[in-house]
């Protein structure tokens, strides 16, 4: 618990930060470039080797998307732990990313030409805020005395469900098949500067967002009468708040494809460094979750060097581990 | 509440129904003469009917049955309606194992499937019981899933490292009853007559199971036992399933639920009765398969997926 | 006869036992109560004897037996238990439930015979619920449940019966009818424990107290030996004369 030691709560994960956002623009790479170069291409001024290219046109886009994701789902994860008070609450888990997928995967499969700018998006979070609605109907979500694992298994049902949907539009489309399924391992090998700017006004507008409630969706934590004494406008938070998470995670699976864990995992991380607060949990969390993702792209691409594996898998290959050890430390 | 004899007796009725749609019906239609007819080695429809229909609808009504059946066992375990046998790892590790071995030795005859699934399945018990140590059937439950993520995740990287092989994989990982013959049905019968039977030894213990741990042990069952037995008997059915006709998910979901609206929560009731539904539903999602697009045929897999949606919708529509 | 001896027991939830070191003789074919403020153990103590809790140290003797050596079908056979609170399952009718009661006695194809359906029929006439015999469970009321759940341990028909706040969900007249039913059984020859709330009710249908404080035993006798204005003080923090209840002559505390 670092609460007390305000230097190195914010100034370790700041610092690791700066340092794998670094090296993530020029380690491993097919082409070889210099560790100084790297940074002298962040720099004005002209452009004038190929390293340096790469790194503005492949590396930065790619590692600033890291950074956004991993914020951006990190802070959903903290949102709807919140939310449904139930620490193993998470949108993979709770079947936010297989209902956009899904959506993103029949739009692609009618016309591969609509996956691009805001507009998927937009249809993502629509397809994630629908399969969201059926899991906290079947699973009773508000219930929050009752069974809490009624919950994470009614996730379960509806993300198999999306995922055996997915799979059939697949095989009903063949010839696009190979792309859509590259895409739904997750990952960010694909992302240019294009996807940086789809991915920015979102997270720029929803996270400090986020961080202005905070202090309110504090009281969330407690039974919903007490919170309601207190003078929340339960309803009315509680419907910003889904908002704000079906955007963030709709905005990151039309990106970057479906991310498992993050949102799962750094807000136990977030919760352990600084405490049960959201105003500080929330920032921590974003910092964790950028350090977490460019960490899994890093090793995505290291592990099968020159080749790459999907961030995705490399994260549920460290995520699913530290999940099991979640669950056994909690139940 | 209906009578549950009663209520059993219709879905008998019902899978005798379907089963003769599925016997008549299909890429192209029998009429009843020619059904007689296709008897006969010599006839024409002989391949039709013995070779190709008969042996896949059995198929559809066994493994349907064991499926529903291991639903059954599962949810009386962990207690929660919303559990299925997927949460075991069951279908992921036995799809990665039968991926797995499709890559690394692309000419393997698809005789092998079926027992490298099996063995795939029985390894991820034997990892799950490794990771849960021996503890609640939920923080069981919760170790699967995750699990689960884990083969899913390896599975995905094995067919983008192997874009060739992608469709054929996906086929596989969907589950069908394609090209089932009478061998599978061979292999399925011994193993599904042992092991429907014991499950109805377990009728009492899961109904005690059901007042919670603490009452069923106070009224004398060794609950850690008992729990184990049964999930490992659950393990089995869906082995066996996924081994034989890829991963159908769905049916060990549905088939509990919706037979617990219609016979209630006593398990010498629900046992037959949900296996009757599992049937139903196979051979329901099989007839579509069949006779949605001839001579195109759908996996099962997707169909019993797009029957499990309308049903979470009405599901929906009660809880409200 | 099943006299309950628990000796040095020690037992809790996590590191820190609830219980430590404590040892009780409860009598048999007596009805005992369980007294003390919340959090000082005797839902625990209840547990062990249920051995729904494995003890970190001492044992249970029950008998001449020690409860650990027991098989689950034995302890189902010599101990029923009515828990505070009810798991209810969906489409079971009352006699369903009350009939799993009996599960401990029959053979591994649960086939009920004679006996069994008489001790099913008599434990629903003496809840009063055997005008109920064909509803569901989940359909019924608080207290019809907790005489469900009550007539299922009776039809259990065991040596010694456990209860857990027995009377919380029941109207008076349905405790006054428990209390009853189980002076009943303990003139049959059974041993009864049950912890309860209510000093006065305790004092008036029991012939054993066990006064707790903080996962010790504080006071063990008769009525007369452990309602006294000190022990009350001591334990509840209550400042209280005892006087004879003008009804059946047992201590009666009045809080000042």
């Amino acid at each position: 618990m670092m609460s007390g030691r305000p230097l190195i709560a914010w100034g370790g994960p700041l610092a690791l930060l700066a340092g794998i956002f670094w090296l993530s623009l020029f380690s491993w790479s097919p082409v070889p470039i210099g560790s100084w170069q790297a940074i002298s291409a962040l720099l004005p001024g002209k452009v004038s080797v190929l390293s340096q290219a790469l790194v503005l046109n492949l590396r930065l886009p790619r590692s600033l998307v890291a950074i956004l994701l991993g914020a951006s789902l990190a802070v959903a994860g903290c949102l709807l732990q919140t939310l449904t008070r139930n620490p193993l609450a998470s949108p993979s888990l709770l079947g936010i990313n297989a209902g956009a997928s899904l959506a993103m995967v029949v739009t692609s499969a009618f016309d591969p030409s609509w996956v691009a700018g805001y507009s998927i998006a937009l249809l993502a979070a629509m397809g994630g805020g629908l399969s969201w609605g059926v899991v906290m109907l079947l699973g009773r979500g508000w219930d929050t005395a009752g069974d809490r694992s009624r919950l994470i298994l009614g996730g379960v049902a509806v993300s198999a469900l999306c995922a055996a949907l997915t799979r059939a539009t697949l095989l009903l489309a063949e010839d696009h098949a190979w792309g859509i399924f590259h895409w739904l391992a997750g990952g960010i090998a694909h992302v240019r500067w294009r996807e940086f700017w789809q991915l920015l006004p979102f997270s720029i507008l929803l996270l400090p967002l986020a961080w202005l409630f905070a202090s309110r969706l504090n009281l969330l934590q407690l039974s919903d009468d007490s919170a309601r004494t207190l003078g929340i406008r339960l309803g009315q938070l509680r419907l910003l708040v889904n908002l704000v998470v079906v955007l963030l995670v709709g905005s990151c699976v039309s990106v970057a494809g479906p991310v498992a864990f993050l949102g799962l995992l750094v807000p136990h991380m977030a919760r352990a460094w600084i405490g049960n607060d959201l105003r500080l949990m929330l920032p921590i969390g974003m910092l964790f979750g950028a350090v977490l993702m460019l960490l899994a792209d890093l090793l995505a691409r290291a592990v099968a060097f020159p080749a790459e594996l999907p961030a995705g898998a490399m994260l549920a290959l460290i995520g699913a581990p530290c999940f099991i050890w979640l669950v056994r430390r909690r139940t | 509440m209906k009578k549950p004899a009663l209520t059993l007796a219709i879905l008998l009725m019902l899978v005798a129904l379907v089963l003769l749609l599925s016997v008549r019906y299909g890429s192209e239609t029998l009429s009843f003469a020619d059904l007689h007819r296709a008897l006969q080695p010599a006839d024409s429809h002989y391949f039709a009917l013995v070779e190709y229909r008969l042996p896949r609808i059995l198929l559809a009504l066994l493994v349907g049955a064991a499926l529903a059946l291991s639903g059954v066992l599962v949810q009386g375990v962990i207690g929660n309606p919303l559990a299925s046998p997927e949460i075991l790892g069951v279908n992921h590790a036995a799809g990665l194992m039968s991926i797995g071995a499709l890559m690394l030795f692309p000419g393997l005859s698809v005789m092998w499937l079926p027992l490298l699934a099996f063995i795939g399945a029985l390894l991820a018990f034997a990892l799950l019981r490794l990771a849960a140590g021996n503890s609640a059937p939920l923080r069981l439950a919760l170790l699967g899933i995750a699990l689960t993520a884990l083969y899913a995740s390896i599975t995905d990287y094995l067919m983008l490292s192997h874009p060739l092989e992608i469709n054929q994989a996906l086929m596989w990982l969907t589950g069908s009853l394609w090209g089932r013959g009478w061998a599978f049905v061979y292999v399925a019968l011994p193993w599904l007559l042992l092991l429907l039977p014991l499950s109805l030894l377990l009728c009492r213990p899961l109904d005690l199971l059901a007042l919670g741990e603490e009452q069923a042990t106070t009224l004398g069952i060794n609950v850690r036992h008992a729990q184990q037995l049964i999930l490992l008997l659950a393990l089995a059915l869906a082995a066996i399933s996924v081994a034989l006709c890829g991963p159908l998910s769905f049916i060990g979901l549905l088939a509990p639920h919706l037979t617990r609206r219609l016979v209630g929560g006593r398990h010498h009731w629900l046992i037959p009765g949900a296996m009757l539904i599992g049937a139903l539903l196979l051979l329901l999602a099989d007839l579509l398969a069949r006779t949605l697009h001839p001579p195109l045929e759908l996996p099962a897999g997707v169909l019993t997926a797009i029957i499990g949606a309308p049903y979470f919708f009405w599901l929906l529509m009660r809880t409200r | 006869m099943m006299p309950l001896i628990l000796t040095g027991l020690s037992a809790g939830y996590t590191n820190k036992p609830v219980l430590q070191s404590l040892s009780l003789a409860l009598p048999a074919g007596r009805i005992t109560a369980l007294l003390g403020p919340n959090g000082c153990g005797k839902s625990t103590l209840l547990r062990c004897c249920a051995r729904l809790l494995t003890p970190q140290g001492g044992e249970v003797l029950l008998g001449n037996e020690d409860l650990a050596s027991l098989s689950a079908r034995q302890l189902g056979q010599r101990l029923a238990l009515l828990p505070q609170q009810h798991l209810v399952p969906e489409g079971v009718s009352v006699q369903e439930l009350v009939g799993y009661g009996r599960s401990p006695w029959l053979n591994l194809f649960g086939r009920m015979g004679t006996l069994d359906r008489q001790r099913v029929q008599a434990a629903m006439e003496q809840t009063q619920i055997a005008q109920l015999a064909t509803q569901q469970v989940c359909k019924l009321s608080g207290g019809q449940r907790q005489r469900a759940f009550l007539a299922m341990a009776l039809a259990q028909d065991t040596p010694l019966l456990l209860l857990d706040e027995p009377t919380t969900w029941l109207d008076i007249n349905h405790q006054i009818e428990l209390m009853a039913l189980l002076r009943e059984r303990q003139q049959q020859g059974r041993t009864v424990v049950a912890v309860l709330h209510d000093l006065n009710q305790a004092s008036r249908y029991c012939d054993h107290l066990v006064l707790m404080s903080a996962g010790c035993v504080v006071a063990s006798g008769t009525p007369e030996q452990v309602m006294t204005p000190a022990l009350l003080q001591q334990v509840f923090a209550i400042k209280a004369e005892v006087h004879p209840d003008p009804v059946s002559g047992r201590p009666m505390c009045i809080v000042l």
